[in-house]
């Protein structure tokens, strides 16, 4: 490519940023909402989760329990867990889920559960009824089934001793010796890899597609329909130049998204979730190297073929049809390869479309680079971009594109 | 005679099941000014996208002299197209860089350029404003400004004067006059007899994607025998004038079907009408 070429090229790709960057909302697309998205999600949920449990703990519950013999310190454990009860003889069923007469006052919320009790010898029988449709009655029914477990604990220690039995050698025979992360030989390193291949290639992919969407849009079947095209055809660049700064101003912006988008999520990761979830991955050159290959060859080849998709269109508003629900052809394989087991994974899957860069990347996230792979996935990913960018050439290289809509 | 610049011969253009444009044959000279008149679907912005090497011809030449691509001389091609084709969230001086770069023009000499000729065009103040809030006149005045910036030889200006005012109007035809007189080449397409009377060396008559007169205004009168231009262009355009087509995307069968399915029909005019209801 001749120097003036390359000017040509750059001054495209500088002039397609420098009008992108220039409506806020792209800018709030793009930079603010990628970089916020998952910090706010990890300070706003938790928040969210907090405020509902301690809504749910402030609670005052009634309920009924009917039973035939309540032991005293059931049901003082009952009242202690903020639940006010009467008591009621048990009613004639068959079982003690059956609802019966009780089904109608569970229902209309006369009481948020009713807990049926009996006692036969030794072994004692229960049921809760509740409406699993009411947060009030849910409630109310873990709040028993608490008070139930922690009796039943008491009871089981007590008959125990009863017997002559040691209590904790009886209840818990089998013990792991020392710390359980003591014993795992993956480094931590390893094990912060191993994390982040399960969604790094997951939001690299959907997002790198998304992201481009928007700007290749703009940049083809919005040049046409505004009309902005025709001048551009009559400078002396050729189709060729003009589809790689096109293609180097989406890959840029897009870039831009995804970089923020995933600092955005390790910094909630690091920082705002426990922080012993996850660390540094321990990554050698080789696989530092082949991670941006890969991107860089799924950047192009998905950039190429939005852009391709785009120009084919005659409106904004035709491509924005085509090009949003092609994003399947990125989710769809993408959620597939977060499954696929990588312990002695066959070669193909390394050939196949998209599946490939993703499961390079969980390799390669995960520090292994085996040759086989590599050869594979490069080498295809090569064949798939240069696909994409023939028959992005093929669109720009068409007559009718000239044609203004607006 | 000035030596011939541009040559198009036998030249056939095709849209789809439409010919827009029918054996063209037409010698552009260097240092005058040649009118493409006709009517909206006439043919003119095709011919002229031709002559851009934006079009290939679907039979016969577009060359210059020397039989080389008219591709090969855009760097000497300044074009006004007909949709002014401006960014709105560029200024107008950004928008004549922007071209003036990709002419590889340094923007020291783009500028001064402009700012000689946005002061013919009384532009001069609005250069660093966004053309987003420009008229129509403006962003015509822009567009002109942006062809010539890197100092072309030859002019393609697709209908220049539409959506100027008077005053604009004369000063883009003296302008126009003014760049001949420096040796430049310029072709004009309008639908206005008078404008091209009034600026054009040259008048194409084209007419259904046929060239039906080219000469001086004085020789189109002297071979229809007429008084005036305008019984001149109705005299050789007597049939009936096709519309616009110049699409060439060809619609599959399913959209075809699907897009019908949804398209009421026309009234049917053969309708008795019952006037007491």
């Amino acid at each position: 490519m001749s120097d003036g070429s390359l000017k040509r090229v750059g001054a495209i790709a500088k002039k397609e940023i420098v009008e992108f960057t220039r409506d806020w909302r792209t800018i709030i697309a793009i930079i603010v909402i990628p970089l916020l998205m998952f910090p706010l999600l990890f300070i706003m949920f938790p928040v969210l989760l907090e405020s509902e449990a301690a809504e749910l703990d402030a609670l005052e519950l009634s309920i009924i329990i009917q039973t035939d013999a309540l032991p005293e310190n059931l049901g003082e454990n009952i009242s202690f867990n903020g639940i006010d009860f009467s008591v009621e003889l048990l009613p004639n069923l068959s079982s003690l889920s059956v609802p019966g007469n009780d089904l109608e006052r569970v229902r209309n919320s006369s009481t948020d559960a009713v807990l049926r009790l009996q006692t036969n010898e030794d072994v004692w029988s229960y049921a809760i009824l509740h409406l699993s449709t009411s947060e009030r009655s849910n409630e109310a029914r873990n709040r028993i089934l608490n008070v139930l477990s922690d009796w039943e604990d008491s009871e089981v220690r007590e008959r125990i001793e009863q017997g002559g039995m040691d209590v904790n050698s009886t209840l818990d025979p089998l013990r792991w010796d020392g710390e359980i992360s003591d014993a795992d030989v993956a480094t931590s390193g390893e094990q912060s890899g191993m994390i982040l291949s399960l969604f790094i290639p997951l939001v690299l992919a959907i997002w790198t597609y998304s992201s481009a969407i928007q700007p290749s849009i703009d940049m083809t079947a919005g040049e046409r329909e505004r009309g902005t095209l025709e001048a551009l055809l009559c400078l002396p660049c050729t189709r060729m130049e003009l589809l790689l700064g096109k293609w180097l101003a989406v890959a840029t912006i897009t870039g831009v998204g995804v970089l923020l988008q995933i600092c955005g999520l390790l910094f909630a990761i690091g920082y705002l979730a426990s922080s012993s979830f996850i660390g540094v991955p321990q990554l050698s050159m080789i696989s530092i190297g082949l991670i941006v290959l890969s991107i860089m060859l799924f950047a192009i080849m998905v950039v190429a073929f939005e852009l391709a998709l785009a120009m084919r269109s005659h409106s904004v508003k035709e491509a924005g049809s085509i090009l949003a629900p092609a994003l399947m052809l990125i989710l769809f394989p993408a959620l597939f390869t977060q499954v696929i087991n990588l312990d002695g994974i066959e070669g193909f899957w390394f050939a196949i479309p998209v599946v490939n860069i993703l499961l390079a990347l969980r390799e390669l996230l995960m520090n292994r680079v085996i040759t086989e792979h590599v050869l594979i996935w490069a080498v295809s990913s090569v064949i798939y971009a240069s696909l994409a960018a023939y028959y992005a050439s093929r669109q720009f290289n068409r007559e009718d594109i000239v044609t203004s809509l607006s | 005679m000035s030596k011939s610049l541009l040559s198009i011969q036998e030249v056939t253009k095709n849209f789809a099941e439409v010919e827009a444009l029918q054996g063209i044959s037409l010698e552009i000279y260097s240092g005058e000014i040649v009118g493409l008149v006709g009517s909206n679907g006439a043919g003119k912005t095709t011919l002229l996208r031709l002559m851009a090497g934006v079009y290939k011809p679907s039979s016969g030449s577009v060359n210059l002299s020397n039989g080389k691509p008219v591709a090969s001389m855009r760097q000497e091609l300044g074009v006004v197209p007909e949709s002014t084709g401006l960014y709105s969230r560029l200024t107008a001086w950004e928008n004549i860089r922007y071209h003036s770069r990709m002419h590889g023009v340094p923007d020291s000499i783009a500028w001064a350029r402009t700012e000689k000729f946005a002061e013919h065009l009384d532009m001069k103040d609005s250069l660093s404003r966004h053309t987003k809030g420009f008229s129509r006149g403006m962003r015509q005045k822009t567009a002109l400004l942006r062809a010539l910036a890197h100092g072309p030889n030859i002019l393609l200006l697709d209908e220049p004067t539409a959506g100027l005012d008077i005053t604009s109007a004369r000063t883009v035809r003296a302008l126009v006059r003014q760049l001949r007189d420096e040796g430049g080449t310029v072709i004009y397409s309008t639908h206005q007899l008078a404008e091209a009377q009034q600026v054009c060396d040259r008048i194409v008559i084209i007419h259904n994607g046929e060239i039906r007169a080219d000469g001086s205004p004085t020789k189109l009168l002297q071979d229809t025998n007429t008084q005036s231009l305008e019984d001149a262009y109705v005299s050789l355009t007597l049939d009936q004038a096709r519309t616009r087509q110049e699409d060439n995307g060809k619609e599959s069968a399913f959209s075809g079907w699907w897009r019908r399915l949804f398209t009421p029909r026309a009234p049917d005019t053969t309708l008795e009408v019952n006037e007491d209801e």
